[in-house]
């Protein structure tokens, strides 16, 4: 508690003042600068609040008492203490040009851990699971740093984000739980389902990104610190959840040739199929040459080394991969129908990517969703003239030599279909053609009251595809090599489901007009007054048919009957009431305004 | 060394008396002097055994300067002055005498000179006698020298100092001082310090900084098996912050086309405030190669991490409510009928907005006083004007008389209340009125000193009726439901503010004390109560007693009508702001429900007698339509719906419907509107 002061009896803080304390007042009863109760405040999770009365002025800001008493006891504040302490000796040194001095009291700077801090603020894993999002979007950002000394980021902390961003791509792709993915102008978004968690995140564009003056490094970097502690452990727990031993010992060549991820999921593979005991006698010798190959990883390595490395690798032969793969397959039992079906969309089928394709995102998610997938460049599983290749991923114009077996799509025909859970018909998104928009996964069209076209047409893909959901293994045995055949099929069958619905919809529109018809009789209106009140009813909205009035009167306007109720609410539900009416109304015109875009647009292409 | 001795020992033997050096030069001489320095070597060989050894290492580190050795070894002596008389010039290494050149004819030496084109760079030494050639980088040497440059071009003359000392670190460059002996014994002090090192280290206190390897991969599992199931909650209702909004179909690279807005749209946003400007104006890229990389991903990410830490956090109820769940249930209006939904009638022929209207009791007539000046009675089924009083002035209250036997219509004009014989009913009837409304003598009221002043009773010639002189603009009128009584309102400050009068004696009192303003007036249908409206309260009196009995507070800001409920125990209050008052009077002196009913001002609300209505009529050219069922259960409240709004009247000059009342006995609404029209709504 601040200073207890003597206070008269009765004159006790009360209330607000007892509850909260203006941040100046905090860090002076901390007596930390502003700099110092920033990180910690950061590190700690700790925030503002509001008061219900700000008893100190509107424009200060408060924070809850109880949560600066927690920072005060906090061992962070001591060492951030030291710390400070020790940068002063060391600049005391520099100032003396004892160079010597100052160099080994740099060496022995007081380091703090973050673990407790992430136990205090996560107490259980699902906390921190709920939570990753920013973590992702940050360290996945700062991944795609550029690694240059010099800059106001140390490379070290690049490489390692970089290092875990992949870890944990790892780890969802070989789970197969990522379930949504999204590209769109700021980056690409995924969302993945861990234990029950919905994690969203986003990753930049594989471009060189734009480091801008208007942001202060400092509080971003303490942020990231508190994101790599936290991955890090994380990482830890989810890969000891599938018993891979953590800290990945990846295929030096395959880093070398920045393809790290693919070397993490080869990792993932085997680990999983090793059993525990035999992991740690290999992990021992594997120890020293991970050790050094770390070293080579943080120096960019040379060639020279890499060819020193290369004669240490196992085999990596893509058949070798395959049944690792599959073997991995093999040993889940606990898996909800979501996962089953992510793992099994692109089952059976080989991909692979033409250079120009960015190929982390690609080299992610087709293995997430069972697909095998291949680049171009050394230590690839497969070439790009293998035979398998059902689909090729490019990125150009024009496509030179063609193989005929498979299909050319664009990226987009990926994200679209794990999306959409279906294979999407490949003719849309051939070489050199403009793709379908491309709609975020994350929008409930119905919710928000506007279905955009390719929507709809991606739903009767979906119904048809369910439909055909029992022979579909058969053909998939049958005709593999052969996916023109396939999709015919799927083509044909589809047509006749359409027939088939239309058919449908139309007798149960013929009964719905016979049942409403006998109501009505019933209820004593005649048909005069049906034809009447139809013409309202068609135009207005479908609350008029509830209205228990056969004759409209003149006096009365539509909204009298809101009018009428509104009257008798309370200030309160009547303001509310008007909100959501207002909210409501927005949505209404927005979704007016696209359809007008959407008739326009499609006006002036017939026109 | 050796140098030395041969100087010495030629020195002593001869000295060279040559003259001219030029001159004295022959063959024979050379080979003569040659001879005597080989035996003049021999004779020192004996004592030169160490030193030619010594010698020769000279002359290789003289032959390493590429300098052929001079042949002569006399050293530097006046040559001319010693060896002038001399054969010799000096000996050579080996001790033997150099003789003279023979001289040159001076003639000779001239003609071979003009004949040598070389000549000019020929030179005599003196020292070897010889002529030495000069070559060209000889002489170029001795130009550099002449003009004062460095013999050799290649020479930098002023090139960096290169300190042969390395000061740097030493604090001064020398020191002369002897070593001292700390320097060769051990040290004691270091031997203690390592010793506290080797101690330290073993006993773990100093880490060797191998440790920082360590570092690079220090996790395990944080989360134990135990922590999810203990109860670990955190403190003080810590609030996550929440999730960023995720990305609609707008931000997608490749957007539907509808989702992009127009050229006109975006520069529209520039109009906008920046608050209000969209943030991110969708794009179009037609593959995704062409995607650039975005160039606000830091800074959002950084605005994020603002966010995080900088915004405070509250955990608001968002309510995700259906808002028909809001509505009040309320009984269907098909239960309610009748009441009043349409237009019926018109009642046209006023030429200026209707103040007022009133029906008689019988229900046959309409009577309304408009600004025109004039009153009139309509027959209501028909619509047909019956009569017209041409007042002369503004009615602006009308009132019949609520008894059938006595017709009189009670008319406000500006100062004046005028009370007609309508000429309705029979000739008995018609009798009787005449000799009510006929006042024997002008000054029969004149007997209280202060009332006098307040009202006169004057026999009206023009309309064959009653004519009450008020002191001050009257504002309403109001009948006792006997018929014999009536009250005027005064809105003044002061006692005589209230009016009561009695028709049958011709008679005016002021029983009530000052009470502010007062609006309005009102008895009670039944009971002996009063009903005094000031602007803000309501004051209940009991006229047997002539005392207060309630007050009643309506919170509002203005009255403009009250209406009491045919049963007598609840009021309805109008306000000036639209609002609409309904006091129970057994349950509280507060308002047991304000409704807002309409925009502008109330003009009148009002009851109807024998079905369960109001209405009220307002400045907005509406007027409202209420079912309110009073039960005579004191606990169940009354039921208050509201039923209709009836709409038909034009607003003039911001006044829209300026009388409503219903008729006696039918659900029938008759409203009174600016536009001078009067209108009946029916059910």
């Amino acid at each position: 508690m601040p200073p207890k002061h003597y206070r008269a009896p009765g004159k006790k803080k009360e209330g607000n003042a007892a509850k909260y304390i203006t941040r100046t007042k905090a860090t002076k009863y901390l007596q930390v600068s502003l700099n110092t109760f920033r990180k910690l405040c950061i590190l700690k999770g700790i925030f503002p609040r509001v008061p219900k009365k700000k008893f100190e002025g509107n424009h200060k800001t408060y924070y809850s008492l109880k949560d600066i008493t927690f920072l005060a006891h906090e061992p962070l504040l001591e060492k951030l203490r030291h710390k400070r302490a020790h940068e002063k000796k060391v600049k005391k040194a520099k100032a003396r040009k004892n160079k010597e001095l100052a160099e080994r009291l740099l060496n022995r700077m007081p380091t703090y851990k973050l673990d407790r801090l992430i136990l205090e603020r996560y107490p259980t894993f699902v906390d921190a699971l709920r939570d990753l999002d920013d973590c992702l979007t940050m360290v996945h950002l700062f991944a795609s740093l550029p690694a240059v000394e010099g800059e106001r980021i140390q490379v070290k902390r690049i490489h390692n984000c970089r290092r875990l961003s992949h870890e944990w791509q790892a780890f969802i792709s070989r789970t197969h739980s990522l379930r949504k993915t999204f590209i769109s102008v700021k980056g690409i978004y995924y969302q993945a389902e861990v234990q029950g968690q919905k994690i969203t995140w986003l990753t930049p564009h594989a471009l060189q990104q734009v480091l801008t003056d208007d942001v202060d490094f400092n509080i971003m970097l303490t942020f990231l610190e508190f994101y790599e502690t936290l991955l890090g452990f994380v990482n830890f727990k989810l890969y000891n959840s599938i018993n891979v031993k953590y800290p990945p010992i990846l295929d030096p060549r395959l880093e070398a040739l920045a393809a790290e991820l693919y070397a993490l999921f080869r990792y993932v593979a085997t680990g999983s199929t090793r059993k525990p005991a035999e992991n740690q006698s290999i992990s021992s010798t594997e120890e020293k040459k991970d050790s050094d190959e770390k070293m080579d990883t943080c120096v960019n390595e040379s060639d020279l080394q890499l060819a020193q490395l290369q004669h240490q690798l196992p085999s990596n032969e893509p058949g070798a991969l395959m049944q690792l793969l599959e073997d991995s397959n093999n040993d889940d039992d606990d898996v909800d129908q979501d996962t089953i079906e992510c793992k099994t969309l692109f089952k059976n089928l080989k991909f692979f990517l033409s250079r120009e394709v960015p190929r982390e995102a690609l080299l992610f998610i087709i293995p997430a969703f069972g697909g095998v997938v291949s680049w171009e460049g050394e230590g690839t599983p497969f070439e790009e003239t293998d035979e398998d290749i059902a689909y090729q991923i490019v990125d150009r114009p024009t496509q030179g030599h063609k193989f005929l077996s498979r299909h050319y799509v664009q990226p987009q025909w990926v994200f679209d279909c794990v999306n959409a859970r279906i294979i999407l018909p490949a003719d849309a998104y051939m070489v050199g053609m403009v793709p379908p928009p491309h709609l975020s996964p994350f929008v409930d069209d119905e919710a928000e009251g506007y279905m955009p076209e390719y929507a709809e047409t991606i739903k009767q893909l979906q119904a048809t595809a369910k439909k055909n959901v029992m022979p579909l293994p058969d053909l998939d045995n049958q005709d593999l090599a052969d996916p023109q055949n396939l999709i015919a099929d799927g083509v044909m069958d589809r047509t006749q489901a359409n027939e088939a619905a239309e058919e449908r919809r139309k007798l149960q529109l013929l009964e719905k007009q016979y049942h409403d018809e006998l109501k009505m009789e019933m209820s004593g209106i005649t048909y005069s007054a049906t034809l009447s009140n139809k013409k309202s009813e068609n135009s207005g909205s479908e609350e008029m048919q509830h209205k228990d009035e056969v004759v409209v009167p003149v006096s009365t306007e539509k909204n009298d009957e809101d009018d009428r109720a509104k009257l008798y609410m309370s200030r309160k539900k009547r303001g509310l009431y008007e909100a959501i009416e207002i909210s409501n109304q927005r949505k209404k015109d927005k979704v007016a305004l696209l359809k007008e875009r959407k008739r326009k647009a499609s006006a002036s292409k017939s026109g | 060394m050796g140098k030395e001795k041969y100087e010495e020992s030629s020195s002593d033997e001869e000295v060279n008396s040559s003259s001219d050096v030029v001159e004295a030069s022959s063959d024979e001489e050379v080979e003569s002097s040659s001879d005597e320095v080989e035996a003049s070597s021999d004779d020192v060989e004996s004592s030169e055994d160490e030193s030619s050894s010594d010698n020769e290492k000279v002359e290789e580190s003289d032959s390493s300067e590429d300098e052929v050795a001079p042949r002569n070894t006399v050293g530097d002596i006046p040559l001319v002055e010693w060896h002038k008389d001399e054969e010799h010039i000096g000996y050579d290494i080996k001790g033997r005498k150099i003789m003279k050149q023979p001289r040159k004819d001076k003639l000779a030496s001239f003609i071979e000179g003009a004949d040598d084109p070389k000549n000019w760079r020929k030179i005599y030494d003196e020292y070897n006698d010889e002529e030495i050639e000069l070559t060209k980088d000889e002489i170029k040497i001795i130009q550099r020298v002449i003009s004062g440059r460095t013999p050799h071009a290649e020479v930098n003359p002023y090139e960096d100092y290169v300190d042969w000392f390395e000061y740097e670190d030493k604090g001064h460059p020398l020191s002369n001082a002897p070593e001292p002996k700390r320097r060769f014994i051990p040290s004691k002090w270091e031997q203690k310090r390592v010793a506290n090192l080797v101690r330290k280290i073993r006993a773990g206190l100093i880490k060797v900084s191998d440790q920082h390897k360590e570092e690079e991969h220090n996790v395990y599992s944080l989360w134990t098996d135990d922590t999810d199931s203990v109860e670990n909650k955190k403190h003080g209702g810590y609030v996550p912050a929440p999730k960023p909004k995720l990305p609609g179909h707008e931000e997608a690279y490749n957007p539907p086309v509808e989702y992009i807005p127009t050229a006109e749209e975006i520069n529209s946003y520039e109009l906008m405030y920046e608050e209000d400007r969209p943030k991110f104006i969708p794009r179009r890229y037609l593959n995704y190669r062409s995607v650039p990389a975005y160039d606000k991903g830091v800074k959002e990410s950084f605005d994020r991490c603002l966010d995080q830490y900088l915004c405070p956090r509250t955990r608001k109820k968002r309510i995700n409510i259906d808002p028909e769940s809001l509505k009040p249930k309320l009984p269907s209006r098909k239960d309610l009928r009748p009441y009043p939904t349409t237009c019926y009638l018109e009642y046209r022929g006023h030429m200026g907005p209707v103040n007022c209207i009133s029906v008689d009791p019988s229900g046959q007539w309409l009577a309304s006083g408009s600004t025109d000046g004039t009153a009139r009675v309509w027959e209501i089924e028909t619509g047909r004007c019956l009569k017209i009083w041409e007042v002369g002035e503004v009615a602006r209250q009308i009132c019949w008389n609520p008894s059938p036997d006595r017709p009189i219509l009670a008319v406000v004009l500006e100062y004046d209340v005028l009370l007609l014989n309508s000429g309705m009913g029979d000739i008995d009837i018609q009798t009787k009125m005449k000799e009510l409304l006929h006042i024997s003598e002008p000054g029969a009221t004149e007997d209280a000193g202060d009332s006098k002043s307040a009202v006169t009773w004057i026999q009206h010639e023009k309309h064959d009726g009653i004519r009450m002189k008020h002191f001050k603009a009257v504002l309403s009128i109001e009948w006792h439901f006997k018929g014999d009584y009536f009250t005027t309102v005064v809105p003044s400050g002061d006692s005589k503010a209230i009016l009561l009068h009695q028709l049958s004696k011709k008679h005016s009192e002021t029983p009530f004390r000052k009470l502010g303003i007062p609006v309005t007036a009102v008895f009670h249908p039944s009971k002996k109560k009063f009903f005094v409206a000031t602007k803000k309260f309501v004051h209940v009196y009991d006229l047997s007693k002539v005392e207060k009995i309630q007050k009643l507070e309506t919170g509002v800001r203005e009255i403009s009508s009250i209406s009491i409920h045919p049963g007598g125990e609840n009021i309805i209050v109008g306000s000036k702001e639209g609002k609409m008052c309904w006091f129970d009077l057994e349950l509280s002196t507060r308002p047991y429900k304000t409704l807002k009913v309409h925009s502008k001002d109330i003009t009148r609300v009002t009851f109807h007698r024998t079905y369960p209505l109001f209405a009220s009529a307002s400045d907005d050219c509406t007027a409202y339509v209420f079912h309110s069922t009073v039960y005579s259960d004191l606990n169940q409240n009354p039921l208050i719906v509201p039923l209709e709004i009836l709409r038909g009247h034009k607003p003039e000059h911001g006044r829209g419907v300026l009388d409503c009342k219903y008729h006696p006995r039918q659900p029938w609404l008759f409203t009174a509107g600016a536009d001078s029209i009067i209108k009946l709504y029916c059910h």
